[in-house]
C-alpha cells in the first residue's frame, strides 16, 4: 500500500513536469471547471446560512424582516420545553445510533468476510433497507412496533399475555423506538463499506497473526481497526451528516409524539416556522443547530484531514 | 480434519448470515404480502402469513384515490434529472481536481462535503423565498435544482474518488501521442470513467428519490413524487394498513427492481471513498 502510494507521487511529479509547457492553459480549465460547483456552493450554501443567521436577530414572524432584537429569540428557545426535549433526543439518538451503527456494521462485514456462501445476494438484501425513504422506513416501523398488530400483538398472542413492547406510546422510550427503525434503515450500507475495508487489508496479516497465535478477535481489535482508520471516518461523516438529518423518520413514525416525547430539532424548526409563523424564533433554532455542528466536527475535521494533508 | 473443521464453520457462518438477513429482509417481505391482503384479514389476531385469499384490490383503491402514475412520473424526472444535471456540473469539477490537483484541491473537497453536513432547515427558508418570488414553488424545475444542489457534493465526492483511480500514465501516453484535451476527454478519460460515473448515477438517483425533507415541504400537488404519495396515506384519523401497504409497495417496487439488477453498480456505489 505504501509503496503503491509512493509510486504514484513520482508519477504524478514526473506527469507535472512533464507538462510544464501548458501548465497555466491546464489550470486554468481547471479553474473553470470548477467554478460552476464552488459558485452553487458559496451561493446557496453559504449564502442561504448566513442570511438565516442574520434574520435570527430579528422579530420575524409570518414574514421576515430586519427588526434587530438581539438575543431575544435564543432567549425564548432556551426556555421552550419543546426545544430542549429536542435537543435531548438528538443527543440520545446520535450516540446510540453512531455506537450501534458502528459496531453491528462491523461484525456484521466480519462475519460476510468469512467469505459465505451467496454473499453478493446476502449483501443485496442488507443494502435494501438503505434504498427506501425514510418516509417508508418510519411507516413500516410505526406498523410492526404497533401494541396491537406489530411484535407486542404477535408474542402476545403466542400466549405469553404480560409481554410489553410498546415503544412508540411510550415517552420514557420513544426515541430507541426510532433508533431501531435508524439501525434497520443505515446498518448495511455502513456494512457494505466496512466490508469493502476488511477486503483491502493484506491477507498475509491474517496469517502473520495465525503464526504469532493471535486470536480472532484480538487481531481484529488490534490490527485490523486500527488499519481501516480512513474506512471509519468515511463511516462516521456518513452517520454523522444522517444524525442531522433527522426528521422525516419522526414525522413518519411518530410525528413528534407521544406528546413532544419524540420531538428533534429540525421539526422543531419547521413547525415553529411553518406552523407557529413565528420565524426568527424557527432561525434562532436552525443556527443552534449550526452552531453544534460546527463545534463538533471542524476541529474533527481539522485533526483528520488536515493532518493527513501534511503527512 | 482441520478442512472438515473449516466447512462446518463455513456453514454456521452461512446459516446466521441468512438469518440475519431474513430478519433484516422481513418488514420489506411483510409490507409486500400484507398489500395483497383485505383489511380484515390484515390486522388478524394471530397474523396469517402466507394462506390468505390474495386480492389486488388496495391496489385498486389507492391508484383510484391518488393518481399513482403522476407520482411516479414526477419521482422519475426529479430524481433522474438532478442526478444528470449534477453530474453535468461534477464531472469537470472532478475531473480537474483529480488530474490537476492543486494546493487548495483538498480544502475545496473538504469544503464541498461540509455543505453536507450543515442542517437544511438552515437553507430551507432562504430558498423557499426565492422559490416564492420566482414562482418554483410545487414546480418540477424548481426541485430538480434543489435536489441537484444537495446531492452536489456527494456526487463530486464520488467522481473524484473514481477518476483519481485513473492512471496518469495513460494521459501522458495519449498526449504523447498528440492527442489534444478534447480526445483526450473523449476517447482516453471517458471509457475509463464510465463505470465509476454509472455506480455515481445509480446511487444518487436513490438519493434524489428517497428525499423527503425537501420534497414534502416545497411541494403541493403538481411536483409530488412518491415520497409525498406515501406520506399522504400516513393519516392519523386511521390506519389502513393494506392500503398503506400497497402504496408503500408501488412506492418501493421500482427502487427495489432497480437495486437488484445493478447490484455491482450499486455496492460499488456504495463504498465510494472506503476503498483506496
Amino acid at each position: 500500500m505504501a509503496i503503491a502510494e509512493s509510486g504514484e507521487t513520482t508519477v504524478t511529479r514526473r506527469t507535472a513536469a512533464a507538462k510544464k509547457p501548458i501548465r497555466l492553459f491546464r489550470n486554468l480549465w481547471s479553474k473553470i471547471a470548477l467554478t460552476p460547483m464552488i459558485l452553487t456552493a458559496v451561493v446557496v450554501f453559504m449564502g442561504g446560512t448566513i442570511w438565516t443567521i442574520v434574520y435570527s436577530f430579528t422579530n420575524s414572524g409570518l414574514l421576515p424582516r430586519l427588526n434587530w432584537v438581539g438575543l431575544d429569540q435564543y432567549e425564548r428557545l432556551w426556555s421552550t420545553a419543546k426545544w430542549i426535549v429536542s435537543i435531548k433526543n438528538l443527543a440520545i439518538y446520535g450516540v446510540f445510533s453512531l455506537t450501534f451503527t458502528l459496531v453491528i456494521g462491523f461484525v456484521l462485514a466480519a462475519l460476510l468476510d468469512r467469505k459465505i456462501r451467496f454473499e453478493d445476494t446476502f449483501r443485496t438484501i442488507f443494502l435494501y433497507p438503505f434504498a427506501l425513504s425514510f418516509i417508508v422506513t418510519g411507516l413500516v416501523w410505526q406498523w410492526i412496533l404497533n401494541p396491537e398488530f406489530g411484535i407486542q400483538g404477535i408474542v402476545r398472542g403466542w400466549g405469553w399475555e404480560s409481554f410489553t413492547f410498546n415503544p412508540l406510546n411510550d415517552p420514557e422510550i420513544v426515541m430507541f423506538g426510532l433508533l431501531i427503525a435508524g439501525l434497520w434503515q443505515g446498518t448495511g450500507l455502513i456494512m457494505c463499506i466496512m466490508l469493502a475495508g476488511l477486503r483491502g487489508i493484506d491477507e498475509d496479516i491474517w496469517k502473520a497473526a495465525r503464526v504469532d497465535g493471535i486470536g480472532v478477535v484480538k487481531t481484529y481489535v488490534q490490527i485490523i481497526i486500527p488499519m481501516m482508520r480512513p474506512v471509519f471516518v468515511t463511516a462516521v461523516v456518513l452517520i454523522t451528516s444522517g444524525i442531522i438529518k433527522l426528521y422525516d423518520l419522526v414525522v413518519a413514525q411518530t410525528a413528534g409524539g407521544p406528546g413532544i416525547a419524540s420531538e428533534v430539532p429540525a421539526k422543531y424548526v419547521m413547525t415553529t416556522m411553518f406552523g407557529g409563523q413565528n420565524l426568527g424564533q424557527g432561525f434562532a433554532a436552525s443556527t443552534m443547530m449550526l452552531l453544534s455542528v460546527v463545534i463538533i466536527l471542524i476541529p474533527w475535521a481539522l485533526l483528520e484531514f488536515g493532518g493527513r494533508k501534511r503527512g | 480434519m482441520a478442512r472438515s473443521v473449516t466447512t462446518q464453520r463455513k456453514a454456521i457462518y452461512t446459516i446466521v448470515a441468512w438469518g440475519i438477513g431474513l430478519l433484516i429482509f422481513f418488514p420489506i417481505l411483510w409490507t409486500i404480502l400484507t398489500s395483497f391482503k383485505t383489511e380484515a384479514v390484515a390486522i388478524a389476531d394471530p397474523p396469517v402469513f402466507l394462506f390468505f385469499d390474495w386480492t389486488l384490490e388496495n391496489y385498486a383503491v389507492v391508484q383510484e384515490r391518488s393518481n399513482y402514475m403522476r407520482f411516479l412520473w414526477n419521482s422519475v424526472l426529479l430524481a433522474g434529472l438532478s442526478t444528470l444535471f449534477g453530474i453535468i456540473i461534477a464531472v469537470p469539477a472532478a475531473w480537474s481536481m483529480a488530474f490537476v490537483p492543486s494546493r487548495r484541491t483538498k480544502d475545496i473537497l473538504l469544503w464541498m462535503l461540509s455543505t453536507k453536513m450543515l442542517p437544511a432547515v438552515g437553507v430551507l427558508y432562504p430558498i423557499y423565498l426565492i422559490f416564492i418570488k420566482l414562482g418554483l414553488l410545487d414546480s418540477r424545475a424548481g426541485l430538480i435544482i434543489v435536489l441537484m444542489l444537495i446531492n452536489l457534493p456527494i456526487i463530486v465526492w464520488m467522481l473524484y474518488t473514481y477518476f483519481r483511480e485513473i492512471p496518469g500514465e495513460i494521459l501522458e501516453a495519449a498526449r504523447m501521442d498528440g492527442a489534444s484535451l478534447r480526445s483526450e476527454i473523449i476517447y482516453v478519460l471517458t471509457p475509463m470513467a464510465i463505470p465509476g460515473i454509472a455506480s455515481t448515477l445509480l446511487l444518487n438517483f436513490i438519493l434524489a428519490w428517497n428525499e423527503a425533507f425537501w420534497t414534502l415541504n416545497l411541494t403541493a400537488v403538481n411536483a409530488a413524487p412518491l415520497t409525498a404519495f406515501i406520506a399522504s396515506y400516513s393519516s392519523p384519523e386511521g390506519l389502513f394498513f393494506a392500503k398503506l401497504s400497497a402504496a408503500s409497495t408501488m412506492a418501493i417496487a421500482p427502487i427495489l427492481i432497480l437495486g437488484w439488477f445493478s447490484q455491482k453498480q450499486l455496492v460499488r456505489g456504495l463504498t465510494f471513498g472506503a476503498v483506496k
